[in-house]
C-alpha cells in the first residue's frame, strides 16, 4: 500500500529529523514536491492523480480523522443494547452512586470520580444499587453513561496513529498499528461499559504518545514545545496514576527514559553543569512534583466531594471519621475517658480496625478467647476501663475517677466479660510475639490482665492528666512482660475469619502506628456529653492514611483456592489468547458479551516480541563481533521504537506474573497496547528495504487479515442476541467459551 | 606464557611482590604477545599447584590449628541441638530405608548417615527433641558430628588457597584462613549436625576451583586447555554439582559461576581479533560440557542414591503421587482388571491431594444432616469398598428387575459403565449409599458446598440422591478406551450429583475428632476441577476372571520420581512461610542484628551468633567495594580514563567477582517468602570475607602511589593485628559457641546491642558455681525437654531452650506429667522458688501461704526428681489453679524448628491420622482397620510421632 515514493519520502524525512513531519501544516514545501499517482491510500482513491495527490499531501489530517470515525462507530453503536448491569459496572456504577449521595469509600479515586460525573451528567442521582445482573431502572441514562467511557476508548485510535508517527514508522506501518488498536476485539468490548480499563487505556496511550513527542523534541531542549510535551507527559501520567495503580507501569517506562536521558547528558562532558542541573530540575518539576500534585488533587477532589458517612469509614482514622456528616463516631461522647466508660478502642496504624473480641478460642496457643483486629462495627467491639486488681474496686455510684497517661488499668470486653489478656506463649502467626487472649472475668484473673496507658500524642491538649476521645493516641504496655499491644496488617487464618491478628510486642518502638490506639467511640452516663470531633485531621495526613491503608488491605484479598473461578485467569494465558471472559450470564435470552482479542493482534504481537528478542540477540551478537552494520539513525530507531515498547510490555506484564492476587484478562490490555507496537516497528523495520510490490502485498494481507477478523469476531464486542449455540462458529477453541455448544 | 609486553606502560605492570613470602611467579617468557593472544591484561600465574613448599607447610598448619578450635570439646553439649532433630533423625530414616520428604537434596544427609553408619548407629534413636539426651542411648553422634566438624576444618586451608589462587600475599591469605577458623558463627555450625558446614565447604570449593580456572583462563591461549585450565573447569562443575546436591543454595553458587562464564565468553566473543569461531566454540562446548552436564548428573546421581537407600514406605509418601509410592516396598499392588463394570467392587481415590480412599465407617455426622460420615482415609481397608449399582436394577430376561445388589453378576454382556452413566454407589460393609443433599458440610460451611454422608439400610432402594453421574474428563485420562467408559486407574472422573449438580469434592482440610481428622469430602458446585478428580484403583467383579485385561500403576522410572520428587520439594519449600521466633529478615543479616538460639541447658547455652569483627568487616568490604564502583562508574561516563590503568582494572574485576558472589548469596532471599535464618547469609559471608582480604591485599600490596605496597611489612604487620583482634572477639563470644560455662557478668559485658537476645540469665553468677551445681538440671532437664511440648516459647522457644529466668519466676510449677514418661519410682519434692530464683525451704513455703498467690504459670516447672536423678514432671493439676489449667492445656506450642518443618505442616497430621484413625471403636467393621494398627511395627509408631512432635 505504500507507494515507492512514499518510502523514498519517509525515509529521508525520517532521516531529516521529525521536525519536518511534526510541522505538517499544509502548504510545508516537502508535502507538495511530490506528484506521485501510487494506489496507496485504501480509501477509495479516484482516479485523477491531482485528488491523490491531495489525499495524499492531506494523509496527516484525513487519516487520523477517518480512523477516530470508525474508532467512535465501533465504540457506540449499539451500545445501550443490554439493558443490565454487566460485569464490573457492578463494581464501578456503585463507586458513582457513592459520589453522588457523597458517601465516604476507600478506593483511588479518579477513574471513579469521572464515571460519578458522567452518572452526574446523566441526571442519574445514586439510588441504584448497580447489582450485577439487574435490570437498570428507566431513570438512569446508562447509555450516557457508557457512552463518556467509550469516548476514552474511541480516543485512543488516534492517538496510537500519533504514536506511531513519533516512533518514525512508515505511513503504512502507522496505518497498521492504528488498525491494531482499532481492530482489536477486546478493546472494544471493553470500552463499551462503565469500566475503569478505557480510561486506564486512555492515560497509559496519551502517556506514551507525549512521551514520544517529548523525546522527539530532545534537540530542542528548553523551547515552549519541549515544555509542552515535557508538562504533557506529567499531566498524563498523574491522570493514569489517579485511575489505577497499574498506572505506575507506564509512569515506570517514562522513568527509565528520563534516566538513560540523563545519564547520556551527564555522560556528554561538553554540556555545561548548570544546563544539566535544570535538565535535571525539569524533569523533577515535570515528571515528579506535577503528576503528584494532579493526585494529590484527585484525592483534595474525593475528600471534598464525599462528606457524607459511607462504607470506607472505618479504614480511616477516628478523627477523620468524626468529621463526616451522618457518623456516629464522636457524636455525643463525652470527652474525658474515666473508670467505668465503655469504649472502642481504634488502632491507629494504616488502615487500623477496633479491636475486637468474640466468644471464639484460639485453637492452638492458649485455647483461651480470641482477641483481633476488626473494621466492622457491632457490640463486640466494646471495652469497659477497670481499675487494676491492686487498685480498689471499681464503684459504680462513686465519683468519676479519671485516667491519666501512665496509669495501669484493665480492659473489660462487655459482651463476654473477660479480661483483655497476654502471656508467654507465642501468637498464632506472628511467633516471635506474644498471644493476647480475653480471660477470666471481672473477678477471676491475674497480674496479666494490667495494661499501662502510655499516651504518645494528642491532638487536642499538652494536659496528660485524662485521656480523650478520639484525640488522644495512646499504647498499652503489658505491666509483667513489657510488651505492648500492637495490631499490625496480618490477618489471622479461617478459624479467626481473616480478622486482623492482635499481639503484644516485644518491641519498644514509640513510632510504630500500629501500636497505637485512641478512643472512638464512648459512653459513660456519668458524664457530659462532648463534640471531641471538632479538631480536623489535616489533609495531607488523611491523604497519606487512605493510600498506605489502600496498599496494606489490597494484599487481604485473597480468594477461596478450592473454588473454580471462570473469570479469572493466568498470566500465561494472556498473550497466547488462551480465554476470554464472559461478562455476563449465559441465558440464551439476554444480550451476551464476551471479552477476547483479535486472534492475529494477539499472536502476531507475541510473535513479535518474540522476533524482536531475536533480532536484538543476533546485533548485539555482530556487534561484539565487530561488525558495524548499523547506521546511527538505525540503531536510534531500534532504541527508541523498539527497545522502550518492548520494556513498556514488560513493565506492565512482569508484575502480574509475579503477583499472586486473582487476574483477569483485562489486565493485559496496556501490555498489548505496547506489544502492538513492537509488531509495527518489526513490520516497518522489515518491510522498508523491500520492493513496493513486496510491501504492497504483506501489509494488505495484515490489513485484510486484521479488519476480517475483527469483522468475524464482532457479535461478542456489540452484543450477541439469541440463543448462544448461533454462535459456535467462532469457538475456535474449547477454552473459548462463547458457546456453550 | 605469554604477557603483553608493548601495550601498556611499565610502571602500572603489577609488579610481583618485591621479596616477601610469595614468589609464586613462574619464570614468565619473555616473548611478545602472539598474534592470536587473547589474554588478559596485568594477570599473573597463580596456580596453586605451583605454590612453594612453606605455603603448603603453611596450609598443613593452617589445618591444624582450624582441627584443634573445631574439635575442642565437639561431644558437648551431649543431647540433641537444634536441627539436629532433623538431619540426625534423617539419619536414622535412611539407616531403616523408609522414605520421607526433606526440602534438601540428599547428599550431606547420606553423608552424615555414612559417618553414623560406619560409627554403629544403628537407626534406634528419634532425634525428637531438641535436649534429648545422646549418652544414655549410647548415639554415636560425635561421630556424625565429626563429618560437618571436618568440612569446617577443611573451609580455612581452602579459603587459604582461594585467596593465593586470587593472587594475594601469603600473609594476607593467612589471615583469610585465620578469619575463617575464628568465624563464631561458622565454627557454631560445623560442630553440630547440620548441613551448614558441608554446603559451605562445597561452595568455597567451587571459589577456589572457579578462581583457579579464572586465573587459568586469563593467561590466554598458552594456558587454555592445558592440563591445569581442564582439571579446574572439571572440579568447577563437580563443586557445582556437590553444592546443590547439598542445598538448593548451591542455584545461587552456580549463578555467580554462570555469570562470570558469561562475562569471561563475551570477551572472547568480541576479541574477534585473536578468537577464531572455532577456537570459541571450543572453549564454550568446554563448558557447556563441564558447567552444566557435570553438576547435573552429579546432581541426579545423588538422587540415585537417594532413591536405592529409601526402598520401604516411611513418612515421606504422603507427599508422593500414587505411582511414586507404588515402587515402594510393600506400597505396589497387584495388576487389577482394567474394565469397571456395573456391580464391580472397588476403592476410589481422590486425584489431587493424597488423602486416600473415598471412606465411610458407622460413625455419624454430629453436625448437619447427622448421618454417617464420608470421609478420605489413606490407608486400605474394607470401609474403602464402594460397588457400583446402575441407576435401576438390571432386568432379566422376562424383563422383571433383578433385585439385590449381586445383580449384576449374571447378565449376559458385560455392563459396562460408559460417560455419563448414572450410578449410585453401594457401601459394602455398612449398606448405605453415598448420599448428598442440600446441608452445609461440617466444617467448610460455605453455601457453595453440600455435606456428603452416607444414607440407607440393607435392602433400602435408595432415594434419588444417591444418583451420581460419571463424567469422564477426557484431557486427564490415558487416551482410548479410557476416555470412553471407565477403566481401573486409567480413567479420571468427576462425580456429579444429579439432582443438585454438584460434585464430589475433596480438599485438605481435616474433619475434627470426631472424624479421627480424616479429610472432608463434600459437593461442590464450582469447586476447582483438580479437587474434583477422583480414580479407581481396585476393581473386583465376578464376570472378570483372572484372564481378564489387567492394569498397575504406570512405573514412573527414574526420571519421572526424579522430577516428581523435585516438584514436591519445590513446591514444600515455598510453603515454609509460618513465623518462626528465631527467624529474620535478609537485611537484619550483614549487620549481625541477632542469633539463633540452638540450645540451653544446664546453665549453658549455644547461641548462633558471628564474630562481628568479621562479620562488619565484611559488610564494609562490599560496601567499599560498591562506592568505589558507583565512582568508577560515574567517572567512566564523564570519559575519565581510569581502566587504562591495569591495576586498577585488576581491583574492580577480582573484588567485583567475589562482591558479586556475596550479592548472588545474598540478594535472592529478598524475593524468598519462606522463614529465613541468620544461617542462610553463610555462604555469602564467605565471599564477603574473601572481598575484605583482597581489598586488604589490594591496598597494602598492589597498589602503588599510596606508600603502602612498598613496605612489606604493612601487609604482615596489618593481617597479624586483624587477626589478633577477631580472635579476641572470637574468645569473648566462644562460651556461646561451644556451649561452655559462662558468668552472667561476663555474657552481659560482651552483649554489644540489645537486639542479642541469647539468655544472659541462663547462666550462673561464677564458673565455681558451674562445680558445685548438683547434678540435678543436668539429669533432670532432659526428660523435661523431651516431654512433648513442655518448652516455653519463653525465650523465642527453641526447643530445649530453657532460660533459667523463666523458670525460677515466683510461684509453684505444675505440669503434666508426659504421657508416655516412664518412671522405676517417684519421690514427690517440689521445688519453690522466688523471683530472684533463690530456693526457697519448706519454712519459707509455709510462711508465704496465703500472702502470695502460688501461680502455675505455663512456664515454670515442677521440679520432681526422683531417686535415679531423673526428673519427672508433676500430672497437672495438683497445684494448678483451676483458671490456669487453660494455659497449661496448651503447652504444645511448640514453635517449629526452621528448614524443614514445612514437610510438617501436612505430614504429622496425616501420620496422626495414619494411627489413630483405625481405633475400632471409629470404625467398627473396618477389619483391616484394626489389623492395620495391630500389625504395624513399633518402630514405625515411633517414626510417626517422631515426626509430629519433632518437627511440627
Amino acid at each position: 500500500m505504500a507507494s515507492g515514493y512514499d518510502r523514498a519520502a519517509v525515509v529521508s524525512g525520517a532521516d531529516l529529523g521529525d521536525a519536518a513531519r511534526r510541522r505538517n501544516v499544509p502548504g510545508t514545501p516537502q508535502q507538495v514536491l511530490v506528484p506521485q499517482p501510487q494506489g496507496d491510500d485504501k480509501k477509495k482513491a479516484p482516479k485523477q492523480p491531482s485528488v491523490l495527490d491531495v489525499l495524499d499531501q492531506w494523509e496527516w489530517v484525513i487519516s487520523p480523522i477517518v480512523f477516530t470515525a470508525l474508532a467512535f462507530f465501533t465504540r457506540f453503536y449499539k451500545i445501550g443494547l443490554s439493558p443490565i448491569v454487566t460485569w464490573d459496572e457492578a463494581h464501578f456504577g456503585k463507586f458513582g452512586s457513592h459520589y453522588l449521595k457523597r458517601e465516604f469509600y476507600f478506593d483511588p479515586p479518579a477513574g471513579k470520580l469521572l464515571v460519578g460525573l458522567s452518572g452526574y451528567l446523566a441526571g442519574y442521582n445514586g439510588s441504584f444499587e448497580f447489582k450485577s445482573g439487574e435490570t437498570y431502572p428507566p431513570e438512569i441514562n446508562y447509555t450516557f453513561m457508557r457512552q463518556f467511557n467509550a469516548f476514552w476508548g474511541a480516543v485512543c485510535v488516534p492517538m496510537a496513529y500519533w504514536t506511531a508517527k513519533e516512533l518514525n514508522l512508515r505511513r503504512a506501518a502507522v496505518w497498521l498499528v492504528t488498525l491494531m488498536v482499532l481492530c482489536e476485539n477486546s478493546y472494544t468490548t471493553i470500552s463499551r461499559f462503565i469500566l475503569l480499563d478505557s480510561m486506564l487505556l486512555f492515560g497509559t496511550v496519551a502517556t506514551t504518545l507525549c512521551w514520544a513527542k517529548f523525546h522527539n523534541q530532545r534537540r530542542n531542549s528548553f523551547e515552549p514545545e519541549w515544555f509542552f510535551w515535557l508538562f504533557m507527559t506529567g499531566l498524563s501520567i498523574g491522570f493514569v496514576t489517579s485511575v489505577k495503580l497499574v498506572g505506575l507501569f507506564v509512569t515506570a517506562l517514562v522513568g527509565l527514559y528520563t534516566i538513560e536521558d540523563l545519564w547520556n547528558k551527564f555522560g556528554d562532558i561538553k554540556m555545561p553543569i548548570p544546563v544539566l542541573a535544570a535538565h535535571v530540575a525539569a524533569r523533577v518539576v515535570g515528571l515528579i512534583i506535577l503528576p503528584f500534585l494532579v493526585y494529590l488533587l484527585s484525592f483534595a477532589i474525593h475528600f471534598a466531594v464525599l462528606t457524607n458517612s459511607g462504607p470506607g469509614d472505618a479504614q480511616m482514622s477516628s478523627l477523620f471519621q468524626a468529621n463526616l456528616r451522618g457518623t456516629e463516631v464522636g457524636r455525643d461522647s463525652p470527652l474525658e475517658v474515666a473508670y467505668g466508660s465503655q469504649v472502642t478502642i481504634k488502632n491507629m496504624g494504616y488502615g487500623g480496625g477496633l479491636l475486637h473480641s468474640h466468644v471464639q478460642t484460639y485453637p492452638e496457643g492458649s485455647s483461651q478467647q480470641q482477641v483481633t483486629c476488626y473494621h466492622h462495627k457491632d457490640a463486640n467491639n466494646n471495652w469497659f476501663f477497670y481499675p487494676n486488681r491492686r487498685d480498689a474496686p471499681y464503684d459504680p455510684t462513686a465519683d468519676p475517677r479519671f485516667i491519666a497517661d501512665g496509669e495501669t488499668i484493665r480492659l473489660l470486653h462487655a459482651q463476654t466479660g473477660r479480661n483483655l489478656h497476654s502471656h508467654q506463649i507465642a501468637a498464632p502467626v506472628s511467633k516471635s510475639q506474644w498471644e493476647v487472649s480475653s480471660y477470666g472475668n471481672a473477678t477471676i484473673g491475674d497480674e496479666k490482665d494490667h495494661w499501662k496507658v502510655e499516651v504518645v500524642s494528642d491532638a487536642a491538649s499538652r494536659d496528660r492528666s485524662k485521656i480523650r476521645t478520639l484525640t488522644t493516641g495512646f499504647r498499652l504496655k503489658h505491666e509483667v512482660l513489657g510488651c505492648y499491644l500492637r495490631a499490625g496488617n496480618v490477618n489471622l487464618p479461617q478459624w479467626g475469619f481473616k480478622q486482623i491478628e492482635v499481639t503484644c510486642t516485644k518491641e519498644n518502638n514509640p513510632r510504630d502506628t500500629y501500636t497505637h490506639w485512641n478512643i472512638e467511640s464512648h459512653t459513660n452516663e456519668k458524664l457530659p456529653p462532648g463534640d471531641p470531633g471538632q479538631y480536623k485531621s489535616p489533609f495531607l495526613k488523611d491523604f497519606i492514611h487512605l493510600n498506605v491503608a489502600m496498599m496494606t488491605s489490597n494484599n487481604a484479598l485473597v480468594p477461596d483456592p478450592d473454588k473454580q473461578d471462570d473469570l479469572a485467569s493466568q498470566w500465561w494465558q494472556w498473550p497466547i489468547l488462551n480465554v476470554g471472559l464472559r461478562m455476563c450470564s449465559w441465558d440464551d435470552k439476554i444480550v451476551k458479551y464476551f471479552l477476547l482479542g483479535n486472534p492475529l493482534v494477539y499472536w502476531g504481537s507475541t510473535a513479535g516480541l518474540g522476533v524482536f528478542a531475536l533480532l536484538l540477540v543476533w546485533y548485539v551478537l555482530r556487534w561484539q563481533r565487530g561488525y558495524r552494520e548499523l547506521s546511527h539513525a538505525e540503531i536510534d530507531q531500534i532504541h527508541y521504537a523498539g527497545l522502550y515498547p518492548v520494556a513498556g510490555w514488560f513493565l506492565h506484564y512482569l508484575p502480574f506474573v509475579i503477583m499472586a492476587r486473582v487476574t483477569y484478562v483485562h489486565h493485559y490490555y496496556p501490555a498489548l497496547y505496547f506489544a502492538i507496537l513492537t509488531f509495527g516497528f518489526l513490520a516497518d523495520w522489515f518491510l522498508r528495504n523491500q520492493k513496493v510490490a513486496v510491501q504492497s502485498g504483506v501489509y494488505a494481507l495484515l490489513y485484510t487479515a486484521l479488519v476480517g477478523l475483527y469483522v468475524y469476531f464482532m457479535p461478542i464486542c456489540w452484543g450477541m442476541t439469541g440463543p448462544n449455540k448461533d454462535y459456535s462458529y467462532m469457538k475456535w477453541f474449547d477454552s473459548w467459551r462463547m458457546s456453550d455448544a | 606464557m605469554a604477557r603483553p609486553a608493548s601495550s601498556k606502560p611499565p610502571a602500572a605492570r603489577p609488579s610481583p611482590p618485591p621479596k616477601g613470602p610469595a614468589p609464586t611467579q613462574v619464570p614468565k617468557p619473555k616473548a611478545t604477545k602472539r598474534k592470536d593472544d587473547y589474554s588478559s591484561e596485568g594477570v599473573d600465574d597463580n596456580d596453586v599447584f605451583l605454590l612453594p613448599g612453606s605455603d603448603f607447610q603453611l596450609v598443613l598448619a593452617i589445618t591444624v590449628l582450624a582441627a584443634a578450635v573445631r574439635l575442642f570439646r565437639i561431644s558437648q553439649p551431649t543431647s540433641v541441638v537444634f536441627d539436629e532433630v532433623h538431619f540426625g533423625g534423617f539419619a536414622s530414616k535412611y539407616i531403616k530405608g523408609r522414605f520421607f520428604m526433606d526440602v534438601h537434596p540428599p547428599l550431606a544427609k547420606l553423608l552424615i548417615t555414612l559417618f553414623g553408619w560406619l560409627a554403629g548407629f544403628d537407626g534406634n534413636f528419634d532425634f525428637k527433641d531438641i535436649g534429648k539426651d545422646y549418652l544414655e542411648p549410647g548415639v554415636p553422634y560425635v561421630a556424625m558430628r565429626m563429618f560437618p566438624a571436618i568440612c569446617g576444618i577443611l573451609l580455612a586451608p581452602t579459603m587459604f588457597l582461594t585467596l593465593k589462587g586470587a593472587g594475594c600475599r601469603t600473609s594476607t591469605a593467612a589471615m583469610g584462613a585465620g578469619l575463617v577458623i575464628f568465624e563464631n558463627g561458622l565454627l557454631t555450625q560445623a560442630r553440630l549436625i547440620l548441613l551448614d558446614s558441608p554446603l559451605m565447604i562445597a561452595t568455597g570449593f567451587t571459589a577456589l576451583a572457579f578462581t583457579c580456572f579464572t586465573n587459568q583462563q586469563e593467561l590466554g591461549p598458552s594456558r587454555a586447555f592445558g592440563l591445569s585450565w581442564w582439571f579446574w573447569l572439571v572440579m568447577t562443575g563437580l563443586g557445582l554439582g556437590i553444592t546443590l546436591s547439598i542445598k538448593w543454595v548451591g542455584l545461587f553458587t552456580i549463578a555467580w559461576v554462570g555469570a562470570l562464564t558469561l562475562v569471561q565468553l563475551w570477551v572472547l566473543w568480541g576479541n574477534y581479533k585473536n578468537v577464531t569461531i572455532r577456537i570459541f566454540t571450543k572453549h564454550f562446548l568446554a563448558r557447556v560440557f563441564c558447567l552444566i552436564v557435570i553438576p547435573l548428573t552429579f546432581y541426579m546421581a545423588m538422587f540415585g542414591i537417594h532413591f536405592l537407600c529409601l526402598v520401604n514406605p516411611g513418612d515421606g509418601d504422603g507427599f508422593m503421587s500414587s505411582e511414586f509410592q507404588s515402587t515402594l516396598n510393600s506400597k505396589g499392588m497387584q495388576s487389577v482388571p482394567a474394565d469397571i463394570l456395573m456391580g464391580s467392587r472397588v476403592s476410589i481415590r481422590h486425584v489431587n491431594t493424597q488423602g486416600g480412599y473415598l471412606h465411610s465407617h458407622p460413625l455419624m455426622y454430629p453436625t448437619g444432616s447427622k448421618q454417617q460420615q464420608i470421609t478420605l482415609y489413606p490407608h486400605k481397608d474394607d470401609n474403602n469398598l464402594w460397588l457400583l449399582e446402575n441407576q435401576t436394577q438390571p432386568l432379566d430376561v422376562h424383563g422383571e428387575p433383578i433385585n439385590g445388589t449381586n445383580a449384576w453378576y449374571n447378565l449376559p454382556e458385560l455392563p459396562y459403565i460408559s460417560n455419563g452413566a448414572i450410578l449410585r454407589l453401594y457401601h459394602l460393609p455398612t449398606h448405605r449409599r453415598l448420599h448428598s443433599h442440600d446441608v452445609r458440610p461440617p466444617v467448610t460451611e460455605a453455601d457453595w458446598q453440600n455435606e456428603v454422608s452416607a444414607y440407607g439400610y440393607e435392602g433400602f432402594d435408595g432415594d434419588a440422591n444417591d444418583f451420581f453421574r460419571v463424567e469422564i474428563v477426557k484431557k486427564k485420562s490415558k487416551s482410548g478406551v479410557a476416555q470412553e467408559r471407565l477403566r481401573t486407574i486409567d480413567t479420571k472422573f468427576r462425580l456429579v450429583h444429579v439432582m443438585t449438580g454438584c460434585v464430589l469434592f475433596s480438599h485438605k482440610v481435616k474433619l475434627p475428632d470426631w472424624a479421627s481428622e480424616q479429610q472432608e469430602v463434600t459437593c461442590a458446585r464450582g469447586g476447582t476441577l483438580p479437587n474434583s478428580l477422583w480414580y479407581i484403583e481396585s476393581n473386583d467383579h465376578p464376570k472378570l476372571g483372572p484372564d481378564a485385561e489387567r492394569v498397575n500403576y504406570a512405573n514412573p522410572g527414574f526420571f519421572g520420581k526424579f522430577w516428581e520428587l523435585q516438584k514436591v520439594m519445590w513446591k514444600t519449600n515455598a510453603g515454609l512461610v509460618e513465623s518462626h521466633a528465631w527467624d529474620s529478615r535478609p537485611p537484619s543479616w550483614p549487620i549481625l542484628r541477632r542469633g539463633i538460639n540452638f540450645w540451653g541447658k544446664d546453665h549453658r547455652q549455644i547461641y548462633l551468633i558471628g564474630n562481628p569483627i568479621i562479620w562488619f568487616s565484611a559488610t564494609a568490604a562490599v560496601l567499599l567495594y560498591v562506592l568505589f564502583k558507583g565512582i568508577a562508574v560515574l567517572r567512566w561516563q564523564r570519559s575519565c580514563n581510569d581502566y587504562s590503568i591495569p591495576v586498577l582494572k585488576r581491583f574492580d574485576y577480582e573484588i567485583g567477582s567475589s562482591v558479586l558472589g556475596w550479592a548472588l548469596h545474598y540478594f535472592p532471599f529478598y524475593l524468598m517468602q519462606r522463614q529465613l535464618f541468620l544461617h542462610h547469609y553463610f555462604p555469602a559471608l564467605y565471599f564477603g570475607i574473601m572481598a575484605f582480604c583482597q581489598v586488604f591485599d589490594f591496598v597494602t600490596a598492589r597498589i602503588s602511589g599510596i606508600g603502602l605496597r612498598e613496605n612489606p611489612i604493612v601487609n604482615r604487620a596489618g593481617a597479624i593485628s586483624f587477626l589478633v583482634l577477631s580472635m579476641a572477639a572470637f574468645t569473648l563470644l566462644s562460651p556461646l559457641a561451644y556451649g561452655n560455662p559462662w558468668t552472667k557478668a561476663e555474657c552481659n559485658r560482651v552483649k554489644l546491642f540489645s537486639t542479642w537476645d541469647w539468655d544472659c540469665n541462663t547462666f550462673l553468677d561464677s564458673y565455681d558455681a558451674y562445680n558445685t551445681v548438683p547434678s540435678i538440671p543436668a539429669a533432670a532437664q532432659t526428660p523435661l525437654q523431651s516431654a512433648k511440648g513442655q518448652q516455653p516459647p519463653v525465650a523465642g522457644g527453641q526447643q530445649g531452650q530453657v532460660p533459667m529466668a523463666d523458670i525460677l519466676k515466683p510461684g509453684v510449677s505444675g505440669a503434666p506429667l508426659a504421657p508416655n514418661q516412664r518412671l522405676l519410682h517417684t519421690e514427690e519434692r517440689v521445688e519453690y522458688r522466688d523471683q530472684d530464683g533463690n530456693l526457697l525451704d519448706e519454712e519459707q513455703v509455709k510462711a508465704l501461704e496465703g500472702k502470695v498467690e502460688f501461680k502455675t504459670r505455663y512456664e515454670t516447672r515442677t521440679r520432681v526428681v526422683d531417686a535415679d536423678g531423673n526428673e519427672v514432671l508433676l500430672p497437672a493439676g495438683e497445684q494448678v489453679p483451676e483458671q490456669k489449667a487453660q494455659e497449661d492445656a496448651a503447652e504444645g506450642v511448640a514453635p517449629p524448628h526452621p528448614d524443614v518443618e514445612g514437610a510438617n505442616s501436612e505430614t504429622p497430621k496425616r501420620v496422626v491420622a495414619d494411627e489413630e484413625i483405625p481405633e475400632p471403636k471409629q470404625s467398627v467393621e473396618g477389619e483391616k482397620e484394626r489389623e492395620g494398627k495391630a500389625a504395624k511395627p513399633a518402630s514405625e509408631k515411633n517414626e510417626a510421632s517422631a515426626k509430629v512432635d519433632g518437627e511440627l
